[in-house]
């Protein structure tokens, strides 16, 4: 078990003195995995770098467990080889001169450590590729050997010192760079299925970099958003996703949906956004399992009046929670109990005398909600 | 006359390479990876036998290595041996005059890894000694390869510094490229001749091996 705190400021060396960009965040994650959240330039990178310890923060204390790994006033500066930190990059970054086992075995320098890599290959559905150079593995595949390495190594460290399951340790922090950024939707649904069935078994957390809400619902049971160098929310990525949300505000005008499959079938599929339950296109996806919905604001329809005769499956007794004004359009919240941000006009508005605790109804069409996770 | 300088040419050569290779890759690794107060200057003084006449580059060695040089001098008090006019002193001249080429390939090809591997090796428990050995190294291979090969042409063709600081004596400090001036000199002009076509073929060889290598990355 252990937790990471970490307080860092940290000011890129790269940077010319004077641009300005420092990082300046208090990052906390418990065992299992924590999303960190924001757009390119929020000095996520910086971050992980910070923790991995390949960057060196001007201030600040980063502590995992009873450990501490950095602290500024006391001059604690654990090298990056004994921090026990795994990191997989964005793009893996598998060493391309070795093949896929004599990678994941990098880090094991026992006798047994091509069992233990197997052990790791294994687990991540890669054992059949043992063999293969990096450049001969599809990008999905590259990840999870990528993954194997890095809880592998960290495995034999710890077997060595008592012996146990090749699979039992892990490091005791692992850092994901957006793993999932270069991956098709397939391969993004059976890593993020390994990453939350590792994260289960592992007493350990998982730090991982994203700025895609569907992956950071799907994934994460906590989440901390990141902008300009400084955390601006933190909280669970339901609740700051959702529209009126902390983190919703600063995304384009996507309702980003969190639930559960009800039932799906030829007909479609049934999906519990927490109370209020909508009908959606085939889901491919059983009954009890986890779904992330994309519902674009621009798509629902208010009605004053429950509407007969649409095309739209999904008619929501809704009332609006809140109006939000922007310079082109306005934002409706609409609580059915779930929220949902419906985007129309000033005239809309105006029109239909929309204000906070009105009583309506919102017509979705089902295929407007798209399966994201 | 053509044996003994072809053979002469051949081991000078391949002394003064493996001497660049390990001094190249040294400097070259350094030069790209680590941050210190003067490094541009230590990167222009690994160039400057690139771009100062071969003639200067053998007068800067004999001041230092010569009889009575910093070095030079030093040596023959202790030891009694003397550099100039030996065949240390052609390796001497090969091997400074062949740094830069070494130098230049293994600095782009560390400049060329992605720090990120180094730090993933890091990260998986690996020493720098290792992590340079089992990582930084064979990913460098190619262009440190192609270093080699450039060095030992530039090796083998050497003549002004090698002229100044070890003589031109047949037999003795006589390489190929002494030879084809001497034969020119003295109008022996077929000898001049095949010398120089055998220059030319065993330079060529190298540079279809750099060729060769730069195309397989």
């Amino acid at each position: 078990m252990s937790r990471l705190a970490a307080d860092l400021v940290v000011t890129p060396p790269a940077n010319p003195a004077g641009s300005g960009f420092s990082l300046e965040a208090s990052l906390a994650a418990d065992p299992g995995i924590t999303i960190l959240f924001g757009h390119s330039g929020a000095g996520k990178t910086t971050a992980l770098l910070a923790l991995l310890g390949a960057m060196r923060p001007q201030t600040g204390r980063i502590s995992l467990g009873d450990r501490v790994l950095f602290d500024s006033s006391k001059k604690i500066d654990v090298a990056v080889r004994e921090r026990r930190v795994g990191i997989v990059f964005q793009d893996a970054l598998l060493f391309p001169h070795l093949d896929a086992r004599a990678n994941v075995a990098f880090g094991a320098r026992d006798r047994a450590g091509n069992s233990a890599a197997d052990a790791w290959l294994e687990r991540v559905g890669a054992l059949g590729l043992a063999h293969r150079k990096p450049a001969e593995l599809s990008g999905g595949e590259r990840q999870r050997v990528a993954v194997a390495r890095a809880q592998a190594a960290a495995a034999v460290r710890l077997r060595l010192a008592e012996p146990g399951s090749a699979l039992d340790a892990a490091p005791d922090l692992l850092l994901l760079d957006e793993p999932f950024s270069a991956l098709d939707p397939a391969a993004r649904e059976h890593l993020g299925s390994l990453l939350l069935e590792l994260q289960a078994g592992a007493r350990v957390p998982f730090l991982h970099v994203t700025h895609d809400p569907a992956e950071a619902l799907r994934l994460g049971g906590a989440m901390l958003v990141l902008e300009a160098g400084r955390v601006v929310a933190k909280g669970t990525p339901t609740a700051l996703l959702a529209p009126g949300g902390l983190a919703s505000d600063r995304l384009d005008a996507t309702n980003w949906l969190r639930g559960t499959v009800v039932a799906d079938g030829d007909d479609g599929g049934r999906v519990d956004l927490g109370g209020t339950v909508v009908l959606t296109g085939r889901l491919h996806r059983a009954p009890g399992k986890t779904v992330v919905l994309a519902l674009p604001a621009e798509e629902p329809i208010i009605a004053t009046d429950p509407a007969r005769g649409t095309s739209a499956r999904n008619i929501l007794a809704g009332e609006i929670a809140a109006i939000v004004a922007s310079a082109d359009a306005v934002d409706v919240i609409v609580a059915t109990p779930a929220l949902l941000r419906v985007r129309v006009t000033r005239a809309a508005v105006s029109d239909l005398h929309l204000a906070k605790g009105l009583k309506i109804f919102l017509l979705v069409k089902a295929t407007s909600f798209r399966v994201v996770g | 006359m053509i044996g003994p300088a072809l053979a002469l040419s051949l081991l000078v050569s391949a002394l003064a390479t493996a001497v660049v290779a390990l001094a190249g890759t040294a400097s070259g690794r350094l030069v790209a990876r680590s941050r210190f107060r003067g490094r541009e200057i230590a990167d222009a003084l690994c160039h400057l036998p690139l771009v100062l006449p071969p003639t200067v580059v053998g007068y800067g060695l004999l001041l230092v290595f010569g009889r009575n040089g910093w070095i030079g001098g030093t040596l023959r008090a202790v030891t009694g041996f003397s550099i100039p006019f030996t065949w240390v002193a052609c390796v001497l001249a090969a091997a400074v005059m062949a740094f830069p080429m070494m130098h230049r390939a293994a600095r782009a090809a560390f400049e060329g890894i992605d720090r990120r591997h180094e730090m993933a090796a890091a990260s998986l428990g690996a020493s720098r000694l290792r992590s340079f050995l089992t990582v930084e190294l064979p990913l460098a291979r190619r262009g440190l390869t192609a270093g080699v090969t450039l060095a030992y042409a530039r090796a083998l063709g050497e003549f002004g510094a090698t002229l100044i600081l070890a003589g031109n004596i047949p037999g003795r400090t006589q390489t190929l490229a002494l030879a084809v001036y001497e034969s020119v000199i003295a109008g022996e002009h077929n000898t001049a001749l095949v010398l120089s076509v055998m220059l030319s073929l065993v330079s060529v060889a190298a540079l279809l091996l750099v060729a060769r290598l730069s195309r397989a990355s």
